[in-house]
């Protein structure tokens, strides 16, 4: 919501109404907690590379399915070949050289692709040999600071190994990484087409509601096994894969705006259906009397009521688009080892649990990091509803 | 009413075609057919079984043969189970139906009350603790919760069996790990709902007048509280109904749910356009119920503008 | 408002009353025997089926000609009774016995067969499994429909008119001639035909009692000045090695001896059906419960899709007295983990597939499982490679890739007592040493990478490992054989997976660069193993085609004597192992978990397990006829 003070009246409160808001916000321990808590979680994710944790895709298979353990609390596993980044500089140089080269010279794309190939893999061949998926050059930059911090110690498996020995805790925090991601640009994404194709429609009523809401339908029952399979096929297609090496779009990409295309549908109807019943509240009329256009009455005096229920909508479809990443990488889209996410750790979490052993730490730890997330997203939801809600406000 | 009720049947005869000609595009665009296995067929066993299921027609022939299909209630046959697709949905739907619908009394109940008791004492350890349980159902996927459920209910206190259909007993597990999700859905969509409405004018009017809060909250509160509540439920319905793929198969249940997803691995092509046209049709349905039930709900909403 | 609640509460008690009649209506009497049979079965018809779930229910509802002994294998008496083999091991004559019957009451004869096996070769029937059938003189060509027929063959010619007094379904009325040329169709003369266009592209010129004439085939009945149209053309059935001289003797001609004939005519996809049901009823209508006509030692009560096939002792079979439970229950049960649930509460009496976690801790369980004893399968796990896309058309490359595995551990991690392979033939093969592809040895691998022009790994294009969807274990195989060829070659290693449908696409298509596959075993016989990798078979799918290896499997299949026979296919499997188009990761164990009052159930190569010969003996004490050869596990192996 863009706030114009000087436009009317309403607006002008509206500069105190975020100030009121945020010290309301601040009275609110379970919600201040939870921005700790969410901030936390989040400068940890960033900083996982820094941590003295195993690289979280060593794989040990002597000791899969390790139990967790804390004594020696550190063990001297990890090995960052730094001879081997600095030779390397000289070799990228001259490649890279070449690559600059060839593209003067106008060479084929595929020529300068497997140039740039060489040189990618060359870069990462000493964090690969460590342990680590493909890192960007931010990460490579963390893991060397880590290195030369704590050498070659780290963290022991404190929350247990999984079935090729890899440490979970390790794993649950690159996990984060992916996934916090995934749940936040997935559901902004859903959010933004949603609230503003549900308010539009209900705002609109007559044959444009009608319209808008039969298209919702149809999307609703489009199966989407098939349009992902479908996506994933195009985006595998000869053609368009070397379009999307050459610019540089991965899946994960293409990923966040599948998961938003799906997710936006309910909230979508949610929304229109709030609308339904708001506009025809005193203060809609009263906006539409002193001259407001229709597009300053949905986004700033509709949209704002709805927060309350958007919030809610968002913090429910977090939980719901990390957990649904594990099922598009099911069918092909979405995280690949050696990346590895929350939903994909739940997985095999949960592939593990059976009558005859439970391997609890496999389901239990990712469990808890999910959940702490979630918890905090939840009372914060809460908090900002409680915060926003301008009729709460009125009441004093 | 009858004219908006008309109105949206000739909305869905409209979404039904849309919803056919995307899907039957789809369907027929991804890679693979339905003929390709582990073992290769020779090329004269794939066009001997191409002509057999029509499919060696033109596309849009092939389209036209389905669309006339299903005004004449022939939705064609499964070509991996070797059955037609209606007894397929004929025998999977009311499975798929019974345990929902249980899943959905669970959930609305259970949802609800919880949502109308957190919001009411709002603020206090009982609204902390129902809410929590709540971010605890939405955060476990019901994958998480079955296992652990099994484990409790089977093998720890054995009082549910393992999995199969045939007993109400064999229908209270799954039942419950379908609904929990949306149990925590409801209950906080409810308890937002409640909260929005308690604070609004007519509600104050009503406490004003003098009425004990109880009656409030029941008379005047809930029904414009549930507006969301229902709102949620009308799409979830549809997909309830459905069937889930995976809780069925993880208790053995033989509904619907499992289909959706196999058919679509195997392109099996009759069973997936026959199971999107029946989900679209229930979903469009339940829909217009949500719809409806909002005039019922709500009385600012005027059908005639919708 | 009262009055606004009433409506809903009045729909929530007509919603439950409605779910409990419905599971009212699924209310069943328990089985004598149930298990859990894995998935939803394609279909009741023998012809069409694959697949281990189907054999499970076809071999209990119909009889070959012969029954497979549940401990071996081999063939036993079935509707034949007995049969001779002449002279020169090609032509067998099968005696039927007379008390074979239909479960209509009807008596089962030698016509029979020769319908069944007719239809089976059909190719408009769409058998998957017929390409078994084609050691039959003839079957191959006329499996292969018009696109087979060469000027000058016999042949015969279906009408669209059916002839009068037919049955609804039946074929249309024959024609029989010689063929005197094939010509391409106008507008078409130049255009490249698909094989499976080229039937629709043609017209055929046949002398039909000396009376020159021309047909085309076509879907519908549509007439023609150029040409007759009629429904196919097919190589005439009388040159195909199937005859029945009378009701009571059947004689099959083999193109060359074939030692396991009788074991192959043994297995499911072969099962006679009957002529009258299918022409009433048509496919798929004649394989419901209530029109199907079968002859073996169960009957379909009813299939519940996604639920079960109740099968019950039929009346009619002729050894019915051998035949133990009453009912049994196919239970469909995706989910190994739920068919293990399910087994430990008692609801089902045997597993056939363990999920190999649990079969991990089944191996380790103390005190030992009665119930739990996983035996040699005919199955190999392997990686293909794509040998058309460099660098794999180098087969320098190739051994490198296979000498850089540690295939122990894979399976001390992803595996469940599986054997480490190097062959592509398992072994248990009576007759026959599986030869061996080069061995483990990183420094060769090394050295070979070098010669290859990639030193160090070096310059080596991104290797990217294909795999399904759905399987823990393929994703842990892939997720180590990346390690095992990153740590050992340098080279840089991705993988992929796929769902299902797309990766059966992509294989098929020689659409990747190394793919996890698997291969198990139709017959006891090297054979099935390796004529997989001719280059024109269809499940080859790694492009490999090499003339003396197509040579050899040609020659195996001509050579008369069964010594020397297995000398060439060892000698095939040497070369194909020699060029690794294929890297054999290990051979499958059977994971079957039975109870222990079960008897008449037995480890075997193919494991398959026939359900009319089980019965319960709750009196048994030692351990059953399956646990018999369990060895002793050691402490806490895994």
């Amino acid at each position: 919501m863009t706030q114009q003070p000087q436009s009317n009246p309403e607006a002008r409160a509206g500069v105190s109404l975020t100030q009121d808001a945020l010290r309301k916000l601040r009275r609110n321990r379970a919600a201040m907690a939870s921005i700790y808590v969410l901030v936390g979680v989040c400068v940890l994710a960033f900083f996982a590379p820094v941590l003295p944790l195993q690289p979280p895709d060593a794989i040990q298979t002597p000791l899969a399915f390790a139990e967790p353990t804390v004594s020696p609390l550190f063990v001297k596993t990890f090995d960052l070949d730094v001879e081997a980044i600095g030779s390397q500089s000289e070799e990228l140089r001259e490649l890279r050289a070449e690559v600059r080269s060839r593209r003067a010279a106008g060479a084929e794309i595929e020529e300068v692709l497997r140039l740039e190939r060489q040189i990618e893999d060359i870069t990462q061949r000493p964090y690969r040999n460590a342990g680590f998926p493909v890192l960007g050059p931010l990460s490579r930059g963390l893991v060397q600071a880590r290195h030369a911090v704590f050498g070659s110690r780290s963290l022991n498996s404190v929350c247990g190994r999984d079935k090729l020995g890899r440490d979970i805790l390790s794993r649950i925090f690159w996990g984060s990484r992916v996934s916090l991601i995934v749940g936040l640009v997935a559901t902004l994404v859903s959010v933004v087409i949603g609230v503003t194709y549900g308010a539009v429609s209900g705002y609109s009523g007559g044959w444009v509601d009608n319209l808008m809401m039969r298209t919702v339908d149809v999307l609703y029952s489009v199966p989407f096994i098939f349009l992902v399979i479908f996506v994933i096929a195009v985006l595998d297609a000869p053609e368009i894969k070397a379009w999307r090496e050459e610019h540089g779009v991965n899946r994960i990409l293409i990923f966040y705006f599948v998961v938003g295309a799906i997710y936006w549908l309910t909230m979508a109807r949610v929304v229109r259906g709030q609308v339904l019943s708001l506009k025809n509240e005193p203060f809609v009329e009263a906006a539409r009397s002193l001259g407001v256009s229709h597009a300053g009455v949905v986004f700033r005096h509709i949209v704002p009521n709805l927060l309350s229920v958007v919030i809610v909508y968002l913090t429910l479809t977090i939980p719901r688009v990390i957990l649904f990443e594990a099922f598009l990488s099911f069918l092909g889209l979405g995280v690949e080892p050696p990346d590895v996410s929350w939903g994909l750790l739940a997985n095999e979490g949960i592939k593990v649990i059976t009558p005859v052993k439970v391997y609890w730490w496999l389901i239990l730890f990712p469990s808890l990091a999910i959940g702490a997330t979630l918890f905090a997203l939840n009372f914060l939801g809460d908090g900002l509803r409680d915060a926003f809600d301008p009729r709460l406000r009125s009441q004093g | 009413m009858i004219a908006f009720i008309f109105r949206r049947l000739v909305g869905m005869a409209v979404v039904l075609l849309v919803v056919f000609g995307i899907s039957f595009a789809l369907v027929n665009a991804v890679p693979g057919g339905p003929f390709q296995g582990e073992r290769a067929l020779s090329a004269e066993t794939i066009a001997a079984l191409e002509k057999q299921h029509g499919l060696d027609r033109p596309l849009l022939e092939q389209a036209w043969n389905r669309i006339t299909g299903y005004l004449t209630g022939d939705f064609g046959e499964s070509i991996k189970l070797g059955v037609d697709v209606k007894d397929v949905i004929l025998q999977g739907l009311p499975v798929s139906a019974a345990l929902g619908a249980m899943a959905l009394v669970f959930a609305f109940t259970l949802g609800l009350t919880a949502g109308i008791l957190s919001a009411v004492r709002r603020g206090t350890g009982t609204d902390f603790w129902l809410m929590s349980t709540a971010a605890v159902g939405i955060a476990l996927p019901n994958f998480v919760v079955a296992g652990f459920a099994i484990l409790i209910f089977v093998f720890a206190i054995p009082l549910f069996p393992a999995g199969g259909w045939g007993t109400l007993r064999q229908l209270v597990l799954p039942a419950m790990c379908l609904g929990a999700p949306y149990a925590a859905y409801v209950a906080r969509i409810a308890r937002t709902g409640m909260l929005d409405v308690l604070s609004q004018d007519h509600v104050r009017t009503a406490r004003a007048k003098g009425l004990s809060y109880r009656s409030v909250v029941l008379k005047h509160a809930m029904p414009t509280a549930m507006l969301p509540v229902v709102s949620f439920l009308g799409p979830a319905v549809a997909g309830v109904l459905t069937g889930s793929p995976v809780v069925e198969s993880i208790f053995a249940i033989p509904g619907l749910g499992w289909h959706f997803v196999q058919s679509a691995f195997n392109r099996d092509y009759f069973m997936a356009m026959g199971l999107v046209m029946v989900y679209t049709t229930l979903l469009y349905s339940m829909n217009l119920l949500v719809d409806l039930s909002y005039a019922v709900l709500d009385p600012r909403v005027d059908l005639r503008e919708t | 408002m009262q009055s606004r609640l009433l409506p809903l509460l009045f729909l929530l008690s007509a919603g439950l009353a409605g779910v409990a009649w419905i599971v009212n209506q699924g209310r069943l009497e328990p089985a004598d025997f149930a298990f859990a049979n894995e998935t939803e079965v394609q279909s009741l018809d023998p012809a069409v089926v694959s697949g281990q779930p189907e054999g499970r229910i076809i071999w209990s509802i119909y009889e070959a000609l012969v029954q497979l002994d549940p401990e071996d294998r081999s063939a036993k008496p079935g509707v034949a009774e007995s049969w001779e083999v002449s002279e020169d091991g090609r032509t067998y004559t099968w005696a039927i016995r007379k008390d074979a019957k239909w479960s209509n009451g009807e008596p089962l004869t030698a016509e029979d067969f020769e319908y069944t096996f007719r239809r089976f070769l059909d190719p408009t029937t769409g058998a998957k499994y017929a390409q078994a059938m084609w050691y039959v003189t003839g079957a191959r060509k006329y499996s292969q429909g018009a696109s087979g027929l060469k000027v000058g063959d016999a042949v015969e010619i279906e009408l669209h008119q059916r002839p009068e007094g037919a049955l609804t379904h039946a074929r249309g009325q024959m024609l029989r001639g010689e063929l005197l040329s094939i010509d391409r169709d106008t507008g078409y003369e130049d255009a490249e035909v698909e094989a499976k266009d080229y039937t629709r592209r043609h017209s055929f010129l046949v002398a039909v009692d000396g009376e020159e004439r021309r047909f085309h085939v076509t879907v519908e009945p549509s007439p023609s000045e150029e040409w007759q149209d009629c429904k196919a053309i097919l190589l005439d059935f009388s040159e195909v090695g199937i005859r029945a001289p009378n009701p009571y003797t059947l004689i099959t001609e083999l193109e060359s001896p074939t030692p396991f004939w009788p074991e192959l005519i043994g297995f499911y996809a072969m099962s006679p059906v009957n002529k009258t049901c299918i022409e009433t009823h048509g496919s798929p209508d004649w394989t419901y419960p209530e029109n199907i006509v079968t002859n073996g030692p169960y009957e379909v009560q009813f299939r519940r899709i996604r639920d079960r096939i109740r099968l019950v002792k039929s009346p009619t079979y002729w050894n019915r007295d051998k035949v133990s439970f009453n009912v049994i229950d196919a239970m469909v049960i995706e989910q190994t983990v739920t068919q293990f649930n399910m087994y430990e509460t008692g609801q089902i009496d045997w597993v056939p597939k363990v999920s190999p976690l649990i079969s991990r801790e089944l191996m380790a369980a103390d005190p030992p499982r009665p119930d739990y004893n996983p035996g040699v399968q005919l199955a190999t796990y392997f990686y293909a490679f794509n040998v058309t896309r460099p660098p794999y058309n180098d087969v320098r490359v190739r051994r490198a890739l296979a000498m850089a595995l540690d295939r122990d551990e894979i399976i001390a991690t992803a595996g469940a007592g599986e054997m480490p392979a190097r062959t592509m033939v398992p072994p248990g093969i009576p007759g026959y040493t599986p030869q061996p592809c080069p061995p483990e040895d990183i420094e060769e691998a090394q050295r070979l990478m070098a010669e290859a022009g990639y030193p160090g790994g070096e310059g080596f294009a991104r290797v990217q490992i294909l795999y399904n969807s759905g399987f823990e274990q393929h994703e842990t195989i892939a997720e180590l054989v990346r390690k095992q060829w990153e740590k050992n070659l340098g080279i840089t290693v991705s993988t992929r997976k796929e769902e299902w449908g797309t990766f059966l696409n992509s294989t098929s298509r020689l659409n990747f660069e190394v793919a996890r596959r698997a291969w198990i075993g139709d017959y006891t016989d090297a054979n099935t193993f390796l004529d997989l990798f001719e280059g024109d078979n269809g499940n080859n799918q790694t492009g490999f085609d090499n003339p003396e290896y197509n040579d050899l499997i040609k020659a195996a299949g001509r050579e008369t004597d069964a010594a020397k026979r297995q000398e060439i296919l060892m000698e095939a499997e040497r070369l194909l192992m020699s060029e690794v188009p294929v890297v054999p990761i290990y051979t499958y164990v059977s994971r079957s978990l039975v109870r222990p009052s079960i008897q008449g159930f037995w480890n075997n190569l193919q494991d398959s397990h026939p359900l009319h010969t089980l019965y319960r003996d709750d009196e048994l004490t030692g351990p059953n006829n399956f646990m018999e050869d369990a060895v002793p596990r050691k402490e806490g192996s895994r």
